[in-house]
């Protein structure tokens, strides 16, 4: 069964049309990558599924139940992870998300030990100070286990690495890396690297229409290319490289050796 | 009911956080607590003032002169400190974006705006009873307060004026989601109801002359019926801007 399927799915604001006829489909127990540019209708098309924003014609279906807008039923399947998740400054971390537990329903025995789970998966354990006080990466983190208190089936985060350090970035990539095989997951974003670091599937928005929709094996294969970067998980020699492409009558024109990306150099000292 | 004692929680523990309840008791005690004091201080006030060659006549404050000064602190003050206070119930929200995390987890949107009044409401409450209990303290220290004829309509009149205030609130901030959006519908609704009260025999219907206006139902010189139509009138707006503000919710874009 998919997780989420949209069908001919149309919305205009005012005269402009953010979205039209769109149709997409995310199976389960897979971390789906929604890519678009800024404005693309990614914010738009996630607010629908979630019954927040009316669609002006198509269909929303989450495991198979039609999503309505208001007050849908089918939120009780969805985690959500805004952009820029807003909470309540005055409260502590384990008061909101006890709110939130009460909220999504969770009864007091179980919202405890649920609490401390998520708490502990998105590295908040100790941090019991005001949410006010936050940064950006530990609002976004908590984030997360808000959205992930109802244990639901399918997680939909927007953009939620877009206004992070790499390290932050890092961070959250992780945590959705790590909740997949429980939770189908998918996230917009713009960061094209994201997406080939964690994502299964990838669907391209473009003008309001689905212009790519492939899983991300199938993406890579797809195209023939004079040009490969590879990256292995132990030193190489140069040497060993080239003698097995020249035995397999490959032979390279040019070949670099990857320098420290600053992106790893800053990941290692920001530690 | 799980998710509105859980949101009604969470109402009140703002209120401590943000120290508006404690704004709103301390201020509401010390209006409830002037009215006698500046009852019984003013003669003394205006004789201290010397001889300036007028002739002021000052006659003996009474019990009555404590209330004439409540219903006028109430009134006045009191009603700007709760149009302030509240002005950020709903509208904080919808700007902000708070909501968003606890509906997409199934909050129903009737629920946000049923706790929402409930919680200002027994805010309220509670400030108007202490204000009151401050009032009836001290006058009762000063003078014999004798018979109070028609207490509970005169002395529940400027409680439901405050209800209608925080219903305005809830409508206007769920109206325009902003903080101005919901001060001026506040700020315009009195308005526009005390332009209203120009209107000869308007004042017996318009929920204005409830904030502050009862003083003769304990005097003897006015008689319920006076005042029933605007009672009944400002019960039936808190209703239904309340109702309103839950269908224009559930249609909002989030």
């Amino acid at each position: 069964m998919n997780a989420l399927d949209l069908r001919s799915v149309s919305k205009s604001f005012g005269g402009k049309r953010v979205l039209d006829d769109m149709s997409f489909s995310v199976p389960e127990h897979c971390v789906f990558g929604f890519v678009g540019t800024n404005g693309a209708g990614k914010t738009t098309t996630m607010k629908m599924i979630l019954g927040l924003l009316k669609a002006d014609c198509g269909e929303i279906d989450v495991y198979g139940e039609r999503v309505s807008f208001g007050a849908t039923k089918t939120n009780r399947l969805i985690g959500y992870l805004p952009d820029v998740p807003e909470f309540y400054g005055y409260m502590r971390p384990k008061q909101y998300l006890g709110l939130c537990a009460e909220i999504a329903g969770l009864d007091e025995k179980s919202a405890q030990p649920r609490i401390a789970e998520l708490l502990d998966l998105v590295g908040l354990s100790d941090a019991n100070r005001k949410i006010g006080g936050f940064s950006r990466g530990m609002k976004q983190r908590l984030g997360v286990a808000q959205a992930l208190i109802g244990d639901p089936k399918l997680l939909i985060c927007d953009e939620p690495t877009s206004a992070l350090d790499p390290v932050g970035r890092k961070e959250i990539l992780d945590i959705l890396r790590k909740i997949k095989a429980k939770t189908t997951v998918v996230f917009s974003t713009h960061i094209l690297s994201d997406v080939e670091r964690i994502c299964d599937r990838v669907a391209v928005l473009n003008k309001g229409k689905i212009v790519l929709e492939s899983a991300m094996g199938d993406l890579k294969l797809q195209e023939k290319s004079t040009s490969f970067t590879f990256e292995f998980n132990r030193e190489i020699a140069t040497d060993e490289i080239l003698r097995v492409l020249r035995e397999n009558n490959l032979e390279p024109i040019k070949y670099e050796t990857a320098e420290h990306t600053i992106e790893s150099l800053f990941l290692g000292v920001a530690k | 009911m799980r998710q509105f004692l859980a949101f009604s929680k969470k109402e009140f523990h703002e209120s401590a956080a943000t120290f508006r309840l404690y704004i709103l008791l301390g201020l509401f005690v010390m209006f409830g607590m002037m009215s006698p004091l500046l009852a019984k201080l003013t003669p003394e006030i205006i004789k201290s003032l010397g001889d300036t060659g007028m002739m002021i006549s000052v006659h003996e404050p009474t019990s009555l002169d404590a209330w004439a000064q409540f219903f006028h602190n109430v009134g006045q003050m009191g009603m700007l400190v709760l149009i302030i206070v509240f002005c950020g119930t709903m509208s904080n929200e919808l700007s902000k974006g708070t909501l968003v995390n606890l509906l997409t987890k199934g909050m129903k949107r009737h629920t946000v705006i049923a706790s929402k009044m409930f919680a200002s409401s027994v805010l309220w409450t509670f400030a108007y009873l202490l204000c009151f209990g401050a009032g009836f303290a001290y006058t009762a220290y000063f003078w014999d307060i004798g018979e109070l004829p028609h207490a509970l309509l005169a002395f529940a009149a400027p409680w439901l004026f405050g209800e209608l205030l925080l219903a305005t609130h809830v409508f206007g901030g769920t109206l325009f989601g902003n903080i101005y959006g919901s001060l001026l519908s506040c700020i315009g609704a009195v308005i526009l109801m005390n332009l209203l009260s120009i209107l000869p025999g308007a004042s017996k219907y318009n929920p204005v002359t409830l904030s502050g206006g009862t003083l003769p139902l304990l005097s003897g010189a006015g008689k319920p019926s006076d005042f029933i139509p605007a009672v009944l009138i400002c019960a039936a707006a808190v209703v239904l801007l309340t109702a309103g503000s839950i269908v224009m919710f559930n249609r909002k874009k989030m």
